[in-house]
């Protein structure tokens, strides 16, 4: 296997807060290569976005790195200046941001919005037709009209703002993407538009894309791999066909079951019960175990470590063994 | 925006005709009013000069005739003659301090909305750190201050205590007595020079902007702004007809100073708490969070992108502030004993110079009116949501 | 900006009324449950802001002071005849030993032979040298005026005090008036919308373009101006001007809520919807201009009866015109009690109401609470 391309280390990150400190990511590993997609998963508040912000380094002034590493082509990023950093962030790593409508800066033209970070990143630095020239491959490539790069963001609608954003994000041939989120504000078919563009893009341009959601079936279909969070931790990685046939996390499994499936055989849905837990207080050992159906005494006590069940199916629970196959009735 | 425009200058001169109605009205018509208390109903008036005055001012003609007879008058540049000083036309003297006030005013307004954003934008970047709370605590005692006070506190301590500046007026008559010009030419010409200065400097920003080579950028941005204030000292220093005026102008200039600054430091605390909170809602935008990203620097993200677009509201707010501004010019103008249209509304006012009264508010309206149409263009250039689609 | 009613962010309900059934309280009495549970949660935001609950000290002491004269007078503490703040006079006033010389340096301790002859309380014979016990007016602070007394011989710290009351009534009913009509016009233009919205909007355009001053000036010119006059103008001005439009577009906010749709499908007539619905949702925001209205209004106030324009006896205002036209303005050091405190009296008011204002603002505002 190749050099990987992204390494997260055992990252620790923590906000200091008035209350204290919140846990916000606990122990994240990880590793992409070139070419490959990744999908992230969980609940909002789990940590999926501070991950993503961790990449850029973008979080906001309370956030603390406590331990680990993140590792692009073997650069640790929480290493370099901000400086450094600064001249990194969108040439090694862009973002298509949620929510494309405020994304955009309402005074200026898209496609000067572009310009900039092109200006910024490229050395020597693009004149005028090359960037326009640049632009117009990058709006044909999204699907928009190149004409529409001389208008202003409020005259798009809202999936244009959004592959407006993806041409954003491709515009200094970034080595990673973080998709965040990339369509929840957006209706169903274009959802999928979108998504398809963005696998159809990768294909062509062969970066790494790493997705966001909330929305396990919507990442599914676009990604290689994929993980699944929970209050701060990574707790189920692995080949997404792998995951979504045999989900060994008691949260994963319960995540899963609790999502019909529109194509898949019919199968009891069941509940998740009780709520996330507060982050400035995690509970000891796992921190599922309050929610767990098979939480033994030692998940009360021991951290659970992350364990290869085969096939680069990694996952942390004591107890994995004891999960269900999916679709079978709990209880 | 050209829809827009013609829309809003149509808007104002509509405005313009209601507010002058109104006003003749006020003044003039209510029953018992002080014109004819002055005159036609005055008992210490001999009957055949009080007839006169009837005659003159036309007070037995039917009110509606009256007020078309002003109205015409008004609109071929005829507004009457002063009371106080008969004969002298009122536009002589309306044409007299009308500059005065403009300056002050424009001034004023320039100062401190410049001076107000800039430290608005530092003070909401800083936001959480040393020296915030006082900076607002004396941004809003500064804002809230008794106006007339502070006016004349400053003159204390400037004037009476330090002596660095005049007391009060717009020039010093003992050093005008050998003039060989009049004040109203000397100050014409340093209203002129001055706003010269100021459109070839705001020029050069904009050519510079549209330059995207940086080394070029700079070149034309502070090349060219050192060039304009060359030609500026050039002017009164080297050239002979500024030479010869300079002392004059100078002592005009000087005079300025404290009543402009005291306009701008009061005014300036209003536009700075209004630009800080307006740059803290855009700071939680997300499309700051995109210009990080981008790998923008700290300095551009808040100039280019926070400050840029907080720059909208804090416009908004100019359309009232142009009204406070102007009410904030009389306060001044008569702490200052300014002669200015402030200074003469508040005099014509209180001695019941009813033409001159009618006319200095009039005029002030009419500042008003511009004062607002500007601010409105303004916005409309900067936001692109206005200049685009047209609508509001 | 939320409504009153709707916060999320409540305490839960301390009060019975809210958790028996319905039916069985008059719905006054649930509405008054409600409002005093949203201000309890509302009064937990408030008090954590430090800047607004000084300004609600200052006020509060403004008030003590505004009250303090009726109390003096009633227990015989002042009398009315050297404390009154327009007819009182000092008539033991201080007495200072002053020196007639050529050319004088000091105003406290030495006179020239202008000011000899101009006072005649001044032996006219004096010589140059020769030194004389003059009586003080104004005369700085001692144990029988605390501040003073001013040119006149009146008790500033009096003056002070019912400078207060005039700018508290001035500025509670300016603010009441102001409020009353920006809420019913905002209200009326938010719900029928089309003609009468325009209407008031464009009025509230022309208004907001005036200069007040101006034209507080060219009023007082035609009648005579007293206190509640002006209340009455500043309360036309701001209800029809520029707090009618904020208060619109709130309650255009409001109008498209389902609770009102819901209302009108119950057959509720227009003045009822207006009244019962929209108008208690602007509530909260109009509280807000109230403060800022106050603010405008004690500065007014003071402007117009330091122009001399307005019919008042008592005022900070005037105190400083009479500092100013007497000429002891521009000794400012030495005779800070005519100067300061009638100048810091009506910047601490309007700045402690326009603080109250800024901190309700981050209340209802959430978007500007510190994250």
């Amino acid at each position: 296997m190749s050099k990987p391309l992204l390494e997260v280390d055992r990252l620790v990150m923590n906000y200091k807060t008035e209350a204290g400190y919140v846990s916000a990511i606990e122990d994240v590993s990880f590793t992409l290569h070139a070419g490959e997609s990744l999908g992230l998963v969980g609940e909002s508040g789990c940590g999926k976005t501070s991950i993503a912000m961790s990449l850029l380094r973008l979080l906001a002034d309370n956030a603390e790195f406590l331990s680990g590493e993140i590792r692009l082509e073997g650069t640790d990023l929480l290493a370099l200046t901000e400086e450094q950093m600064r001249q990194r962030r969108w040439s090694d790593i862009s973002m298509v941001f949620q929510g494309a409508m405020n994304a955009w800066n309402p005074v200026y033209r898209v496609g000067d919005q572009i310009r900039e970070a092109m200006d910024l990143h490229f050395r020597p630095r693009l004149s005028t037709k090359e960037s326009n020239d640049r632009i117009e491959r990058l709006f044909n490539l999204v699907g928009l009209s190149p004409r529409m790069a001389e208008r202003y963001p409020h005259e798009f609608s809202g999936g244009m703002r959004q592959r407006a954003i993806i041409a954003m994000a491709l515009s200094c041939d970034p080595k990673v993407i973080i998709a965040d989120e990339p369509t929840t504000a957006l209706d169903v078919i274009v959802q999928d538009q979108i998504l398809q563009e963005l696998k159809k893009i990768q294909a062509e341009l062969g970066m790494s894309i790493i997705y966001i959601s909330h929305d396990i079936a919507v990442i599914a279909e676009v990604t290689d791999t994929i993980g699944v969070m929970y209050a701060g931790k990574l707790v189920e990685i692995g080949p997404t066909t792998e995951v979504f046939a045999r989900p060994r996390h008691p949260y994963a499994f319960l995540l899963l079951s609790s999502t019909p499936s529109v194509t898949g055989p019919r199968r009891k849905l069941a509940p998740l019960e009780g709520e996330p837990p507060n982050l400035l207080d995690p509970p000891p050992g796992c921190r599922f175990h309050p929610r767990c159906p098979w939480a033994t005494e030692k998940c009360r006590t021991d951290v659970p470590i992350s364990e290869d069940i085969g096939g680069g199916h990694l996952v942390a629970c004591w107890n994995w063994e004891q999960v269900p196959e999916i679709g079978t009735m709990i209880k | 925006m050209v829809r827009y425009f013609t829309r809003r200058l149509v808007q104002m001169v509509v405005l313009f005709l209601v507010f002058i109605t109104l006003t003749w009205f006020l003044l003039y018509a209510l029953p018992g009013d002080i014109v004819a208390q002055k005159f036609a109903t005055n008992p210490n008036l001999p009957p055949e000069a009080r007839q006169i005055a009837i005659d003159r001012l036309g007070l037995d003609k039917p009110i509606h005739l009256q007020f078309a007879d002003y109205m015409v008058n008004f609109f071929q540049g005829d507004l009457g003659s002063s009371f106080n000083q008969y004969p002298r036309p009122v536009t002589d003297i309306i044409g007299e301090r009308l500059p005065r006030t403009i300056v002050l005013f424009l001034t004023a307004l320039v100062t401190y909305y410049w001076a107000g954003f800039i430290a608005g934008k530092y003070l909401a970047w800083r936001r959480g750190k040393r020296g915030e709370i006082a900076i607002t605590v004396g941004g809003v005692g500064l804002f809230t201050v008794f106006y007339p006070w502070f006016a004349l506190i400053a003159i204390w301590f400037f004037a009476a205590e330090m002596g660095w500046l005049p007391i009060s007026k717009f020039l010093d008559p003992s050093k005008w007595r050998q003039a060989p010009f009049a004040a109203n030419e000397v100050f014409m010409r340093l209203f002129w020079t001055v706003a010269l200065t100021s459109a070839l400097l705001f020029a050069v920003q904009i050519i510079a902007s549209k330059v995207r080579d940086v080394r070029l950028h700079r070149l034309v941005r502070w090349g060219g702004t050192a060039a304009v204030i060359v030609g500026f000292f050039v002017y009164w220093f080297a050239v002979p007809a500024g030479v010869e005026m300079r002392l004059y102008a100078a002592d005009i200039a000087r005079h300025m100073i404290l009543p402009v600054g005291v306009l701008t430091a009061v005014n300036f605390a209003g536009i700075m708490l209004l630009t800080r909170s307006s740059m803290l809602e855009t700071m939680s935008e997300d499309f700051i969070l995109t210009a990080r990203a981008k790998g923008l620097s700290e300095k551009d993200v808040r100039d280019k992108h926070a400050a840029r677009t907080a720059l909208l509201p804090v416009t908004t707010s100019l359309v009232l502030a142009v009204a406070t501004v102007l009410d904030g010019g009389i306060i001044t103008e008569t702490v200052f004993s300014w002669p200015g249209m402030g200074e003469i509304l508040v005099s014509s006012v209180t001695s019941e110079d009813i033409p001159v009264a009618v006319a200095a508010f009039s005029f002030i309206g009419v500042l008003a009116l511009v004062g607002h149409f500007v601010v409105d263009m303004l916005y409309g250039v900067l936001d692109p949501r206005i200049r685009v689609s047209g609508s509001q | 900006m939320t409504d009153l009613i709707q916060r999320p962010d409540m305490p839960d309900g301390t009060d019975g009324v809210l958790d028996a059934p319905i039916e069985q309280h008059s719905l006054w009495k649930i509405r008054l449950a409600l409002f005093r549970r949203s201000l309890k949660a509302n009064w937990k935001l408030f008090s954590s802001n430090n800047v607004g609950l000084a300004g609600l000290v200052i006020i509060g002491l403004w008030a003590i002071a505004a009250i303090m004269p009726t109390i003096f007078f009633a227990t015989g503490f002042w009398s009315n005849s050297v404390y009154n703040p327009v007819s009182g006079l000092e008539r033991n006033p201080q007495t200072a030993i002053v020196t007639l010389v050529e050319e004088k340096t000091d105003p406290l301790t030495e006179i020239d032979r202008r000011d000899m002859l101009l006072d005649q309380r001044i032996p006219q014979d004096l010589q140059i040298g020769e030194t004389f016990e003059r009586p003080l007016q104004p005369a700085p602070p001692d144990s029988r005026h605390w501040l003073g007394t001013d040119p006149l011989g009146r008790d500033v710290m009096s003056q002070l005090m019912h400078g207060a009351r005039a700018a508290f009534g001035l500025g509670a009913l300016a603010a009441t008036v102001t409020v009353l009509i920006a809420t019913i016009v905002g209200s009326v233009s938010a719900y029928f919308g089309g003609a009468v919205d325009s209407f008031f909007m464009r009025l509230a355009d022309l208004l907001i373009m005036i200069p007040a001053l101006a034209v507080l000036i060219v009023l007082g010119a035609i009648i005579r101006f007293e206190l509640w006059h002006l209340a009455l103008v500043i309360g036309l001005l701001g209800g029809f001007g520029g707090v009618a439009i904020v208060l619109k577009s709130q309650a255009l906010a409001v109008k498209v809520k389902p609770f009102i749709d819901a209302a009108r499908v119950a057959g509720g007539s227009h003045t009822h919807i207006i009244f019962s619905h929209l108008v208690p949702n602007v509530m909260p925001l109009s509280f807000l201009y109230m403060m800022f209205t106050v603010t405008g209004a004690i500065q007014a106030e003071a402007t117009l009866s330091f122009l001399g324009l307005l019919n008042v006896r008592t005022s900070w205002g005037l105190m400083i015109n009479l500092a100013n036209t007497e000429g002891y303005l521009l000794q400012g050091d030495e005779y800070w009690w005519l100067v300061f405190p009638a100048g810091m009296a009506v910047t601490l008011l309007a700045a402690a109401f326009f603080l109250v204002g800024r901190a309700m603002d981050e209340v209802i505002n959430p978007r500007l609470r510190r994250r």
